[in-house]
């Protein structure tokens, strides 16, 4: 038999002899290690049920670019700021968000103005596809647009008498383009009293091929605060301002920080608690095994064979404890999730080694007291059992 | 003939009691010493001494060459383990181990656990019957001769007994006497002993008697 087939042996052998305490300590470390699991878990459930729930408000970044501003006034009086409208080119920024690392959907908007029934009107190109994935509470009483149709404002057509399916003359500077309505829009918002029209058409129209100017981006919230993927993006795109578009993103990210700060702390409390235990238990342990480690130094084994058997019993129980604790903590991660959240948390592998470490670092921790007293117990004095 | 055990003016104290007065000892390889006297007479100090498990405070204490005073801790469990084996009168063995078990422990310290050896060691004290009995199923005199397997498992040159049969009856005392001169003679290993019975005493070659940590007499002894 090979020394560490005998060291696995009589490790076995040892923790059913004391089956009573070896349960005691694995409950104590299963369960220490099944709440850092369940409380990880919880947390990157809440985390992707927040970031889920962020994304029916739709974008949460803009891209601008940076336009010249002249403060217009005269002594005391101020009339605000007047500034030329500023273009940033696609290529740019998807290049920015490409060496950025800032990953998400987004959308291109180029804000322009046609001529509808003789009356100018605001509009917007927009590659429809993408606003449907990134506004999901837009309502289209219609279809959306194919190529050559537009889509209208609620308010807009109503305005200009404006229904589905109406064909119109628009004009673009000197030219006019007759495009049919495909459906008309109603989202609560500016949008309403807008004209939508299909990007690379309108770009063409304004003489702007490849700019835009806005880009929105849905931030995965996953990938950090917003405030600094917004920070990252900005280095690559310095002719350009990238700001948080929703409040309603910061202050959820900011809850979501502190709820994960008191289950750190709960969880750094239960393990401080779960470590003590441990550290009682082997150091009885120990005591009770006085004459059982005289007995082996005195058969010549040294302070480090003892530390490997004494260790080998720590490791076990972490080991075993840390796989117990990763599926305890997966169950009561599921209740948690599903009783306040209403969300599943689903048990993910990489946890094992979470549970496993916590386990096993308590278990050690644990022992190194009563692994000390080991190194200095004396065999003459513990085989006559002072 | 060489001596395995040579000691000149060993001392042992403990704060101020005196357990041991200066000793000079010398023991011939091969011999069977026994050590008599009363409690705290000093002999199971000087026992202690001679296997390593405990430091002398003064003198020299050498042991196949060895100078025992200047081993490190980590030298001691060397020195325990490659030349000594030790008898203990309360047998001390492993109880969630099995007899087997309990010598293939010794093995484990020495070198590598070998099944064969240690199942060859227990059918020499006799108990081939009783390999897979744990220690609470064997008898007094069963667990002495496991604890006669476990000392002589890795061939020591030096075998120690702290009254090994001080806790068994007449008969099971014979037997274990009788079954350490046979592996003495087939080993030819030295022992030492401590004992208070004049009997077992007489299994040895030479007696020495110790009163309040000095050795007052020595005699040698006949055969039984």
């Amino acid at each position: 038999m090979t020394k560490r087939r005998w060291l696995a042996h009589i490790v076995f052998r040892a923790l059913v002899h004391r089956r009573g305490r070896t349960l005691l300590l694995l409950a104590v470390l299963t369960l220490a290690s099944s709440l850092a699991t369940a409380l990880g878990l919880v947390s990157v459930s809440m985390r992707a049920r927040v970031a889920e729930e962020t994304k029916r408000y739709g974008a949460n970044l803009v891209i601008m670019p940076e336009s010249a501003r002249v403060e217009v006034g005269s002594g005391g009086l101020r009339f605000g700021a007047i500034g030329e409208p500023a273009y940033l080119a696609q290529d740019q920024v998807l290049a920015a968000l490409a060496r950025s690392g800032v990953k998400g959907d987004y959308s291109f908007h180029l804000k322009g103005v046609l001529t509808l029934k003789g009356v100018e009107i605001p509009c917007e190109g927009v590659d429809f596809a993408q606003v449907r994935r990134l506004s999901p509470w837009w309502q289209v009483d219609g279809d959306w647009p194919r190529p050559g149709e537009v889509l209208g404002g609620s308010d807009l057509t109503q305005r200009y008498h404006v229904h589905s399916g109406d064909l119109f003359d628009f004009t673009f500077g000197k030219e006019t383009v007759r495009a049919r309505v495909s459906g008309v829009v109603t989202s609560g918002g500016d949008e309403d009293d807008s004209l939508f029209v299909n990007l690379p058409e309108l770009q063409q129209q304004m003489g702007r091929p490849g700019q835009v100017s806005e880009v929105r981006l849905l931030a995965d919230p996953g990938n950090g605060p917003l405030k600094e993927q917004a920070a990252c993006l900005q280095r690559f795109l310095p002719g350009a301002s990238v700001k948080e578009l929703r409040q309603v993103g910061r202050t959820s990210e900011e809850l979501l920080g502190k709820v994960q700060l008191l289950m750190l702390l709960v969880t750094a409390v239960v393990l401080v608690c779960a470590g003590s235990s441990v550290a009682g238990t082997m150091s009885t342990t120990v005591l009770e095994r006085s004459k059982e480690i005289g007995l082996m130094k005195a058969m010549g084994g040294s302070r480090w064979d003892l530390l490997k058997i004494f260790s080998a019993e720590a490791l076990l129980l972490g080991v075993g404890a840390g796989v117990g604790g990763f599926l305890l903590g997966g169950l009561i991660a599921k209740f948690v999730a599903r009783s306040v959240f209403a969300a599943d948390a689903a048990l993910r592998p990489e946890f094992l080694s979470v549970a496993v470490g916590v386990s096993l670092l308590l278990a050690l921790a644990g022992s190194v007291g009563p692994l000390l007293s080991v190194f200095r117990l004396d065999p003459v004095q513990s085989l006559r059992g002072e | 003939m060489a001596a395995i055990i040579e000691t000149s003016g060993l001392t042992r104290s403990y704060g101020d009691i005196c357990a041991l007065k200066p000793l000079d000892l010398c023991v011939p390889e091969g011999e069977w010493l026994t050590v008599m006297g009363h409690s705290g007479s000093g002999k199971s100090t000087l026992l202690n001494l001679l296997g390593g498990l405990d430091r002398p405070s003064g003198g020299s204490i050498h042991v196949r060459g060895t100078d025992l005073a200047t081993l490190s801790e980590d030298g001691l469990a060397r020195f325990r383990r490659d030349c000594v084996g030790i008898i203990f009168q309360q047998h001390h063995l492993i109880p969630y181990l099995t007899a087997l078990e309990n010598v293939m422990m010794s093995q484990y310290f020495h070198s590598v656990p070998d099944e064969a050896e240690a199942r060859h060691a227990l059918e020499r004290v006799g108990l081939g019957h009783r390999l897979k009995n744990r220690p609470g199923e064997l008898s007094g005199g069963e667990q002495q001769r496991v604890c006669i397997a476990r000392a002589i498992i890795n061939s020591p040159r030096l075998l120690l007994g702290d009254e090994p049969t001080g806790n068994l009856d007449h008969k099971s005392t014979t037997m274990v006497m009788e079954l350490l001169r046979e592996l003495r003679d087939e080993e030819r290993f030295s022992i030492v002993m401590v004992t208070h019975n004049q009997e077992v005493a007489a299994w040895g070659d030479r007696t020495i008697h110790m009163d309040d940590g000095c050795l007052v007499r020595e005699e040698r002894t006949k055969s039984c």
